[in-house]
């Protein structure tokens, strides 16, 4: 067992973990945040997808003592005081969301994105979201959400 | 006529708890004091088995091993009962379920597993379709390997393939596919507060699997609750049973909660497939590429189990003649077992894999006539009224000519052939 400190979603703690227990299932089993979701446990799919200080991680390729010292930013940190993020609005108004298994790391890896990036172009907005996978939507519908988001964002800022 | 719905872009309901994270999958469900639960597979495709749970039972925080002696009625299956919920005698592929170990942790469970000794007496096994219809091969099952015939007769196929001036014969494979869901199957089960056996499942058949929970643990229906959580893709690979009748064994014998997760190896090798078919196609047309005649046979590999086999092969038969009208047809259509992983609905149940058949034929047959490939499907496609190969009338709206005019536009087809040459 280790010590670790660290900050999710804004929130500190001081844990006690197993070292055989990952990122993912710190959030999930421990601290109860199940929105980030296991698909392949290999890093291959991008469902577990967390921001790890401002860099998207698969969470299930990080150890939890790993993640000492670290803030970390999980899908129940965007909704700020009942209102939505404007990522999450856009993935609602576009239609973005189907069986809704990989939208909750899909909508980290936009936020990393747009967090470096205020404008990116349709092809930079694949790339960003190039190690989560959909199996629903063919993927248009979330570059357009995306996209609408960038629009959400630039009006939020005026 | 006023439409509420039609034409409107609507909200799903689903969308705000699946942005935040807040839907439940059954993964995401924790109860207190629930135990674990995980499945032994046969690693052999073809097998007589013996198995020995003595020295996994003796691990510290294991509770309980289920295997076929603790399964009331141990057969299941939706259109015919071939499966069993865990093997007795014979393994017939890989990822058959033998036994279900119910432990206090995953990890334990999964050393319990390691600790289970399996002997297999292997079978001859049968991987290709093909081979499996040969009398002499080994059988997947007592009834033999062919599960399934369908056949369409229409009009008078000799004398179609007289009159064609042209005719082209081909043989078409696909292959296997596996659905990929990215939620791999998970559940979770515990004893209500009228003392119902309650399944928290994601799937695409509830109705469906209480009926076959209650069967095999042989309770009326109204004792078994089955729950559809948010379900995470299912393109028809939810729709045989998978672990659901395993908790309700494990809840209705040790009266606590238990939760099972699927890794993602264990989702592919535990799940139906997309059938693989071999198509072997005759099609005639006359000069004008008007269509004469078209003789079918279609193999479609079912694997070690029927599941929705039947319905797969006849919906494979029925749209082999495309969306074509011919007036002379013989189709016949197989199902059949082997001892590969076994093959139910995918995205289209059988829809999907002919058109690779029926279309190149149409793409080769106007080369032999020296026509265009847009050409020679206007003449032929259905309208309404058209009657289809098995005698269907087609009353309703048919827009496929319309269909096919706005994709040559759409595609600039006739320019861009000009340019290809």
């Amino acid at each position: 067992m280790k010590d670790i400190k660290l900050n999710v979603n804004g929130k500190d703690y001081t844990l006690n973990v197993d070292e055989n227990i990952k990122l993912l299932g710190l959030l999930r089993d421990e601290l109860g945040l199940t929105g980030a979701k296991e698909g392949c446990g290999e890093g291959e799919c991008g469902a577990c997808t967390v921001i790890m200080d401002g860099e998207t991680v698969n969470s299930c390729l990080v150890m939890a003592f790993q993640a000492d010292g670290s803030n970390i930013l999980t899908i129940e940190g965007l909704e700020q005081n009942g209102e939505l993020h404007p990522i999450q609005q856009a993935f609602i108004d576009v239609g973005a969301v189907q069986c809704g298994y990989c939208t909750p790391g899909m909508i980290m890896s936009v936020k990393a994105l747009l967090d470096k990036n205020t404008n990116p172009t349709r092809e930079e907005i694949r790339e960003g979201i190039s190690g989560n996978l959909c199996r629903c939507t063919g993927y248009n519908k979330i570059v357009d959400a995306a996209e609408l988001s960038i629009k959400y964002l630039e009006e939020g800022r005026r | 006529m006023r439409l509420d719905v039609v034409g409107k872009n609507l909200i799903r309901v689903d969308a705000y708890s699946k942005v935040t994270g807040k839907a439940l999958y059954p993964q995401d469900i924790y109860i207190d004091g629930m135990a674990y639960g995980k499945t032994l597979r046969s690693e052999k495709p073809h097998a007589y088995i013996k198995v020995d749970t003595r020295e996994a039972e003796k691990l510290e925080g294991i509770i309980k091993i289920f295997t076929y002696k603790d399964v009331p009625k141990n057969s299941h299956g939706v259109v015919f009962k071939d499966h069993e919920v865990f093997c007795e005698k014979k393994v017939r592929r890989i990822g058959d379920p033998i036994a279900f170990v119910v432990g206090e942790s995953e990890r334990v469970c999964e050393l319990a597993l390691k600790k289970i000794v399996v002997h297999y007496d292997e079978l001859e096994g049968v991987f290709d379709p093909l081979l499996a219809m040969d009398e002499n091969s080994p059988k997947v099952h007592e009834s033999g390997n062919i599960m399934y015939h369908y056949k369409i007769r229409k009009g008078n196929i000799k004398e179609g393939f007289k009159n064609s001036h042209a005719i082209v014969e081909n043989t078409y494979k696909t292959h296997m596919v596996d659905h990929a869901f990215l939620q791999p199957e998970a559940g979770v089960s515990f004893i209500d507060d009228k003392g119902r056996i309650t399944i928290m499942v994601a799937t695409q058949y509830p109705h469906y699997d209480r009926e076959e929970v209650a069967a095999n643990l042989n309770l009326p229906q109204d004792q078994i609750r089955i729950i559809n959580t948010n379900v995470g893709g299912a393109f028809g690979g939810r729709e045989d049973i998978s672990l659901q009748t395993h908790l309700a064994l494990a809840v209705y014998t040790l009266k606590i909660p238990v939760k099972v997760i699927y890794s993602r190896e264990e989702s592919f090798i535990a799940h139906s497939k997309r059938h693989s078919m071999i198509m072997k196609c005759k099609t005639g047309a006359d000069k004008d590429g008007k269509l004469l005649a078209m003789k079918a046979v279609i193999i479609g590999d079912t694997g070690a189990y029927a599941s929705w086999g039947t319905n797969v092969l006849r919906k494979a038969g029925v749209h082999i003649t495309g969306p074509y009208y011919i007036p002379n047809v013989v189709v016949d259509s197989y199902a059949v077992y082997t001892n590969n992983p076994f093959a139910g609905a995918m995205r289209g149940f059988g829809v999907t894999q002919v058109p690779i058949a029926h279309e190149q034929q149409m793409d080769i047959l106007a080369e032999e006539l020296g026509m265009d490939p847009v050409s020679i499907r206007m003449i032929n496609m259905f309208g309404k009224g058209s009657v289809t190969a098995t005698g269907q009338v087609l009353t309703e709206s048919v827009p496929l000519e319309e269909c096919l005019e706005k994709v040559v536009e759409g595609m600039d087809f006739y320019h861009r052939e000009e340019e290809a040459k």
